[in-house]
């Protein structure tokens, strides 16, 4: 793999220099929308980087007290930590990926700027909440606050802990539907539905008049729409808790419940996945000076996503054997094939695009070109658990995070903290390190893919997730949750590595802008 | 199945890294990919990729662990989650009382070989019900819910003691969760179902 250092070109004969791609710049076309949002982006990437931090942390905790590094310490704090290190994960890179494409569509569209305010706002009252129901409150139920748990806390928890985890779940989910809604009626007011979704590249008959359409636009639409049924079913689920909790004799019905909790974690975590590729097929063709445009395979494939995606949720509920059969199936066929359309297309594109082409590797590059193979590595884990047979062996293990955490943490995560690193050295025109370049990729692949293997041997080794404590006659989970502790902590040295590369861009930006404020003062 | 589902992932994921790898370590030579030869490759890439699918969802079908009409258990075993301890007797469980009655009794005995079906609820939240052979491999699961009573049907040739642990989080103590049977030889006198409708077996104790 090149770098893009300019003195690597002197040991290649021949090839042209790195720097015959200057950093690439985002904003081409519309210049003017794209500076509007630089602020709030600049202020999402730094919240997203400082709570990753913080979020990491939190898992290293929980593998250490896996491990019995706390021997003495209370087992609710493990579950408490668990609920705020889930929920905090899936809610910081959601919003991340919404700054991000917020940010790469203001070249097209006019992205709701007001509203990409009030989400950050709505976001972090959500994490003051959910920081407040799970270190104070001790509650500790997991992301999925599984019906009925939330209402039988043993005493472990107290009833405001959860109105305040509810009370997070709104203010996050109120705030998201909003975003998501605004940024639909900000794409579709530039392009129609049928212009958004691709439909006119399957005609035929294309006319001169239909708009070219970037794949950004498209994917961000098949993202959203799953989002806002995602939310929408949180905020019935929402509904039926409170009438639980509050009127007398109403029980609500746990299958139902369990489908409609399942749905809206499965739809969050997808549209978070898509967003994050968005951003790839936007920014990836700008570090080798090859084109991702749209296609007929491109808008085929993001349709059939968007039709996949909406019905593969029943895998989560293969277990439930009440469950109708006919959903079971349909759950494992649209999981096995929706592999197909994200391999055969946004893989397969990907690597075509980087293939032979005059790359130049930085960390934002090698970060979305690796978040693609963690998406691929991922895939493979969560189609052979999506096998509905292999399910009853596998669900609920330490397999289910294994593959989650690959296509999350090696595939969306690292897309974004790409997107978050080329952003800081595209405003402040600061060099990359080479070395702390090196270091970094070499610590997130070490650190990152021995942490997520660690999960699939104890997956395999039918380790139970979710526990704070191993029973003796699985004594084996705490050794493994023992090397996962390792190689974790050479992941958070690379994040570490990191946040001292990206942070310094960001300073540079905010004492760039700080004095050019200092210096309008003098001059008014 | 565990040892071989992890292999084959282990399999594929090289192969993937490996083409990732091949693909990093051509941009150090630029040249151009044919259009022709790409398109080709996709045609073959999408063949393989569908059919191996295809293959892999007819293959299993038949292994799926829901039970069938045709399959008539020797033993019913009812088991019933509540927080933090499982109860298995081979009469039904019908409110909290007879659910700790369940938890003091001593383990179920279960012959070698016979076909064991497994009636599974909750008195209060979800629980997961996993069954643990001796050697600490989970052999199968299903989830407690309340309200409703999913059948699991199992047989176990290996004779010793089988741990059922709780595979869903339902609070502080969701590690502590657990019961355990014992698989002993056969005898003259089989196995008997004790069959009760599930209607009159749901927990009589739901909400908060």
């Amino acid at each position: 793999m090149r770098d893009s250092d300019p003195r690597s070109s002197k040991r290649e004969g021949g090839r042209p220099p790195d720097n015959t791609f200057p950093i690439p710049a985002v904003h081409l076309q519309n210049a003017a929308s794209v500076q509007k949002f630089q602020g709030v982006t600049f202020l999402w990437m730094i919240i997203a980087g400082l709570l990753f931090l913080a979020f990491s942390l939190d898992g290293y905790f929980l593998r250490m007290f896996q491990s019995r590094f706390f021997p003495t310490m209370r087992p609710e704090w493990f579950y408490a930590v668990l609920t705020l290190h889930g929920v905090g994960m899936v809610g910081l890179w959601f919003v991340a990926g919404m700054a991000a494409v917020s940010y790469l569509l203001a070249n097209y569209i006019r992205p709701p700027q007001r509203v990409s305010w009030l989400a950050l706002g709505g976001t972090l009252v959500g994490f003051t909440l959910l920081i407040v129901a799970t270190t104070k409150g001790l509650f500790g139920t997991g992301w999925y606050f599984l019906y009925p748990l939330p209402l039988y806390s043993q005493g472990t928890w107290p009833s405001w802990a959860t109105g305040c985890f509810f009370a997070a779940l709104v203010a996050f989910c109120g705030a998201w539907l909003i975003w998501s809604v605004a940024m639909i009626a900000a794409i579709l007011k530039r392009y129609p539905l049928r212009y958004a979704l691709g439909w006119h590249y399957l005609s035929s008959r294309a006319a001169e008049q239909d708009p070219e359409v970037p794949p950004i636009v498209l994917i961000t639409i098949v993202a959203l729409i799953p989002a806002v049924a995602g939310f929408l079913d949180a905020f019935a689920l929402f509904l039926l808790y409170l009438m639980q909790w509050q009127v007398k004799g109403f029980v609500a019905n746990a299958l139902l419940m369990k489908n409609l909790t399942f749905f809206f974690g499965h739809m969050t975590v997808h549209a978070t996945m898509y967003l994050g590729v968005a951003v790839v097929y936007e920014l990836l063709p700008t570090f080798n000076g090859r084109s991702w445009k749209m296609s007929k395979r491109i808008v085929l494939a993001w349709n059939v996503v968007l039709a996949m995606v909406l019905c593969a949720y029943f895998h989560h509920l293969y277990m439930d054997f009440v469950q109708p059969r006919m959903l079971q199936i349909m759950g494992q066929m649209m999981s096995y094939f929706s592999a197909v359309p994200a391999a055969a297309v946004s893989i397969f594109d990907g690597l075509w695009l980087v293939y032979g082409s005059r790359m130049r590797w930085t960390i934002a590059s090698t970060f979305m070109f690796l978040g693609l193979m963690g998406w691929a590595v991922g895939g493979v884990g969560a189609v052979i658990d999506s096998t509905i047979s292999i399910n009853s062996v596998f669900h609920n293990t330490l397999w289910v995070p294994a593959h989650f955490h690959t296509y999350y943490l090696m595939g969306v995560v690292i897309m974004l903290l790409g997107f978050a690193s080329h952003l800081g050295l595209e405003a402040s025109g600061l060099e990359e390190s080479r070395l702390v370049r090196r270091l970094v990729v070499t610590l997130f692949v070490i650190g990152g893919y021995g942490f997520v293997l660690m999960f699939f041997w104890s997956g395999a080794h039918s380790i139970p997730r979710r526990y704070a404590v191993y029973p003796h006659e699985l004594v084996w989970g705490t050794y493994e949750a023992r090397v996962s502790v390792g190689f974790i902590g050479i992941f958070i040295l690379g994040l570490l590595l990191y946040l001292w590369e990206t942070g310094r861009c960001y300073i540079r930006i905010f004492w760039t802008q700080l004095r050019k404020r200092q210096m309008g003062w003098f001059t008014s | 199945m565990q040892a071989g589902a992890f292999y084959l992932f282990v399999a594929i994921s090289a192969i993937v890294v490996g083409v990732f790898v091949w693909v990093a370590l051509s941009t150090r030579h630029a040249r151009e990919p044919k259009p022709k030869s790409v398109n080709r490759l996709r045609i073959w890439f999408i063949g393989i990729l569908t059919g191996g699918l295809v293959f892999a969802f007819v293959k299993m079908f038949p292994r799926m662990p829901y039970p069938r009409r045709e399959q008539k258990p020797d033993r019913v075993v009812y088991a019933v989650g509540m927080q933090f301890s499982w109860g298995l007797s081979d009469h039904p469980i019908r409110n909290p009382d007879e659910w700790q009655e369940a938890t003091y009794a001593p383990p179920l005995k279960i012959s070698a070989g016979s076909l064991v079906e497994f009636r599974v609820t909750s008195f209060d939240v979800n629980h997961g019900f996993g069954i643990y052979s001796p050697s600490g491999q989970l052999l199968g699961q299903v989830q407690a819910m309340p309200g409703y009573v999913n059948h699991l049907l199992m047989r176990f040739t290996q004779q010793g003691t089988y741990w059922v642990f709780c595979l869903e989080m339902c609070g502080m103590g969701h590690h502590r969760m657990r019961a355990e049977f014992e698989v002993v030889p056969r005898t003259a006198k089989s196995d008997r179902a004790d069959d009760v409708k599930d209607e009159h077996y749901l927990a009589l104790r739901q909400g908060p």
